[in-house]
């Protein structure tokens, strides 16, 4: 049940709005969570994409593992499809948005937000981007605490190896880079991913000889069978949280539930932040309005303070379409991590003399376990991907066309652009000997990059976010240079085929179309509207330099959350 | 101009793509279809031709790789689906495009006229020919004469031809600076990756192992066999699983925090003290840190 006023409303319970919501509940303050998408693995919700089912979750008994089993099948086609940014009714379509350029944007709607579909990567963000690039008003030591809270409560440990990541570290090793062992990173250099993963047990060692099941509690940990794209219910049989990806929907709400304080509203689509102007200057903000996904009802639940945590497209969307303040940088300066695929393949040959065995075996162990990082530039990632989606993004998407319409003779790559016909059926054909390597650039907030909307172009909530992303020159060599090493660090792993997909503007990590230093100051309160709060990747800066942006918006929403209480309570 | 000038020019803007979506190919072709449906035949062959195109079928891979490699998406109704799930489920990111609106038939008449557009630069290497359509539907009983009176320009090019076509919708691009900053861009590619990448997720996805491939997965069972998805018996996918035991170890030195316990194997015994996989993961290291001698090796407005 919802009650008419809490002490904070938190606006979305994608990563970081729980985060806050933990935080500020553990200060014993009163918080509403609304979230536009559903509620997997909880026994209110017994059929979240069929049915209404009930109207809002505030005991952590409710959450349910057999529940998150039943429903994350782990199935690609199915799991995309189900998590992707749309209302809970299955029978209805994803919401609307204009994507940016011929790319796209990947993000989920739910309990857990893009924390459902992301692989666990938790590193921090490169030093240098926070202190150096000139973005920030504050420094990345003012991170460290939140940081080691955040990573002690999601378990967040250097990612197992299996044959893929072997293959990656070998090739990063004799491309004479070295290994960093470190959390805080300055320098180039190849590690294990910092994983937000329970490690898999012992006995599922290679040479093991392990026969039993890969469910709990035969083994606790990741089962090594890939699955956080879909979701990853693993290991099945398990408590909901002994789940070993600790997504936000298994790590902090849980945590924000326990408290007691705590109220989960799915199926929520926040359409207004409500304000008052007692003293005729700036508006403080008393509530929010949001429209049931379901029924179309809209509800106004009063609040102390509002927290945006919709994430970098829904929080200023909200802004531009309530009636805020018109600041000029709202909704601007998005990074996207302007990225590309490049991917090698191997003889079998081969790979049974690096390997000892002929085949990589990609669905094999968890998705994104190896990386390579470049401060001032970004980083390199491995992507175990099953077929179908390894197919799209390595081979489906091109700002260059087709292979067959390159002449790659002195590129480090053999084949640029989409590939299509018998070349892709070969190519594929090879799936079990094949390694993608996602590039992930540091691209920079450009005031021209973000998020507008337009009467007119609208859905049920409103106007439809318009987003639009062009890199700069600057961008671009960053990614190319990336690409250049990732295509070498492949060479000299022994790969016979290196193939560059050269991807349109994908939007996996989405951030800072609501900076600190812009629109927020530095507790991440409005400038123009008091007590309206942002905890999500909008707030940041930059892009944290290129490593996944999860850990940063964490920190940084658990940083907002104590500067809340500080400032209001 | 007045901002209101210049939002009201952009609005217009964006609403005339997504007529020229709906409407291009039709007043092009001359010819005016009904309501526009999945099962619409135009929309169909078109579809089934940038499968085709995509994922054909590939006797000529039989030799080389095996008997089961020569089905293609056209096999087993991919572009059947594609329709489908184009109109059900995907907006293509366009104003006005709303969930009651149908999407497939405005892009099988765009597919024609960037066919049109490639046989009138002369970019097209091989003459279209109205036959090729008639072999998409190959062992179907879709009649070859309606194949050839309802197939558009787009159908009857070549593969390559076709997949020619399809880059040139990549060209077309639109930004528009407003006078605060912002701007607004569409991008033609977006109809391409539809066409190209979409029937790639779907084939070599789980999909059409479902007991009815035609709808949404929700809701199905699946066999999980890999006999029973022909994309998964083309790259060797064992099927979805609870987990595998293939642990290598974790990466560490000896005398570092990453990596402990016995050693499994060596990664780079070059310089340094030797890389392995060790049998514990140990711990990041807490590192002091020091930015002070970062460069920037790209500077925004940089060379």
């Amino acid at each position: 049940m919802v009650d008419p006023e809490y002490d904070v409303v938190v606006v979305g319970a994608g990563g970081d709005g729980p985060v806050a919501a933990w935080k500020l509940a553990e200060a014993g303050l009163s918080v509403l969570i609304l979230e536009a998408g559903p509620f997997h693995g909880n026994e209110k919700w017994p059929d979240p994409h069929g049915d209404p089912g009930a109207e809002a979750s505030s005991d952590v008994d409710d959450l349910s593992g057999e529940l998150l089993d039943e429903q994350f099948t782990t199935r690609e086609f199915e799991m995309v499809n189900q998590l992707f940014f749309g209302p809970a009714d299955e029978d209805r379509g994803i919401w609307t948005r204009k994507f940016p350029g011929d790319g796209a944007i990947l993000q989920c709607a739910g309990v857990g937000g893009t924390t459902l579909h992301y692989t666990g990567c938790h590193p921090r963000a490169y030093p240098a981007a926070i202190d150096e690039q000139g973005h920030w008003p504050i420094d990345y030591a003012d991170l460290l605490p939140y940081y080691r809270d955040v990573e002690e409560l999601c378990d967040v440990q250097p990612a197992p190896v299996t044959a893929k990541e072997e293959l990656f570290f070998r090739g990063a090793a004799a491309a004479g880079w070295e290994l960093i062992d470190e959390m805080n990173v300055t320098s180039p250099g190849y590690r294990p991913q910092p994983n937000a993963i329970r490690r898999p047990d012992q006995r599922l060692h290679v040479d093991g000889d392990y026969d039993g099941e890969f469910t709990y509690p035969d083994v606790t940990g990741h089962t090594l069978g890939l699955g956080e794209i879909a979701g990853n219910p693993h290991p099945r049989g398990a408590p909901f949280e002994e789940k070993a990806k600790r997504a936000s929907n298994v790590s902090f709400v849980p945590a924000a539930m326990r408290t007691g304080n705590v109220t989960v509203r799915p199926n929520a689509f926040a359409v207004d932040v409500t304000t008052e102007t007692p003293l005729g200057d700036t508006p403080t903000a008393t509530g929010v309005t949001f429209r049931d996904t379901w029924s179309g009802a809209t509800t106004t639940v009063e609040a102390g303070v509002v927290v945006l945590a919709a994430g970098a497209i829904e929080t200023p969307r909200l802004w531009l379409n309530a009636d805020l303040p018109d600041e000029e940088w709202v909704g601007r300066g998005l990074t996207i991590h302007f990225g590309d695929n490049v991917m090698g393949l191997w003889d079998a040959d081969d790979l049974e003399t690096t390997l000892g065995k002929p085949t990589v075996d990609q669905h094999e162990g968890q998705n994104i376990a190896a990386r390579f990082d470049y401060p001032g530039l970004g980083m390199l990632q491995t992507v175990g991907t099953t077929p179908g989606v390894g197919a799209i993004l390595g081979f489906g998407a091109s700002a260059s066309g087709f292979a067959f319409q390159h002449d790659t003779e002195d590129a480090p790559w053999d084949t640029m652009g989409r590939l299509a016909g018998p070349d892709l059926k070969r190519l594929l054909s090879d799936y079990r000997r094949m390694l993608p390597v996602l590039v992930v650039s540091d691209d920079r907030p450009l005031k021209r990059n973000g998020v507008t909307v337009q009467n007119g172009a609208e859905d049920e909530h409103g106007p439809i976010p318009l987003v639009n992303y062009t890199p700069s020159e600057a961008d671009r060599k960053r990614r190319d240079e990336l690409a250049e090493i990732a295509a070498e660090i492949l060479r000299e792993a022994g790969a016979s085929h290196v193939h560059r997909a050269d991807s349109p503007p994908t939007a996996l990590h989405l951030h800072s179309t609501m900076r600190m230093g812009k629109v927020v100051d530095e507790a991440c309160e409005a400038y123009a509207v008091d007590r309206l709060f942002v905890a999500d990747h909008s707030a940041l800066a930059n892009g944290v330099g290129g490593p996944n942006p999860t850990n940063t918006g964490q920190a940084l929403a658990a940083r907002t959350a104590e500067r809340i209480v500080e400032r209001h309570f | 101009m007045t901002r209101g000038g210049v939002i009201h020019r952009v609005r217009t803007f964006l609403t005339a793509k997504v007529s020229w979506l709906r409407t291009v190919g039709r007043r092009v072709l001359g010819r005016t279809h009904g309501a526009s449906s999945p099962g619409d035949l135009h929309a169909r062959v078109t579809f089934r031709a940038c499968v085709d195109a995509v994922i054909p079928t590939t006797p000529e891979l039989a030799d080389e790789l095996g008997p089961e490699h020569v089905p293609g998406g056209n096999d087993v109704e991919v572009a059947e689906f594609l329709g489908v799930y184009v109109d059900d489920r995907v907006q293509i990111g366009l104003p006005n495009i709303r969930r009651d609106v149908d999407v497939v038939k405005p892009i099988a008449n765009v597919l024609d006229s960037a066919a049109l557009k490639l046989i009138a630069r002369g970019d097209n290497e091989d003459e279209p020919n109205e036959e090729r359509p008639v072999a998409f539907f190959e062992g179907t009983d879709v009649s070859a004469d309606r194949i050839r009176d309802v197939a558009g320009p787009f159908a009857r090019l070549s593969p390559r031809d076709r997949l020619r076509a399809i880059h040139v919708l990549d060209e077309i691009e639109a930004k528009i600076t407003l006078p605060d900053g912002r701007f607004v861009e569409f991008d033609g590619g977006l109809v391409g990756q539809l066409v190209v990448g979409f029937p790639k997720l779907i084939y070599y996805s789980e999909w059409d192992g479902y007991p009815d491939p035609e709808r949404m997965p929700f809701g199905q069972d699946h066999p999980n066999d890999p006999a029973s998805v022909q994309g998964w018996q083309q790259t060797g996918f064992p099927g979805f699983t609870n987990g595998y035991a293939c642990l290598r170890g974790y990466l560490g030195t000896e005398d570092g925090t990453l990596g402990s316990e016995d050693v499994w194997t060596t990664i780079d015994d070059h310089d340094g003290p030797p890389v392995g996989l060790f049998a514990s993961p140990g711990r990041f290291r807490e590192n002091e840190y020091d930015t002070d001698g970062y460069v920037e090796p790209y500077p925004e407005g940089g060379a």
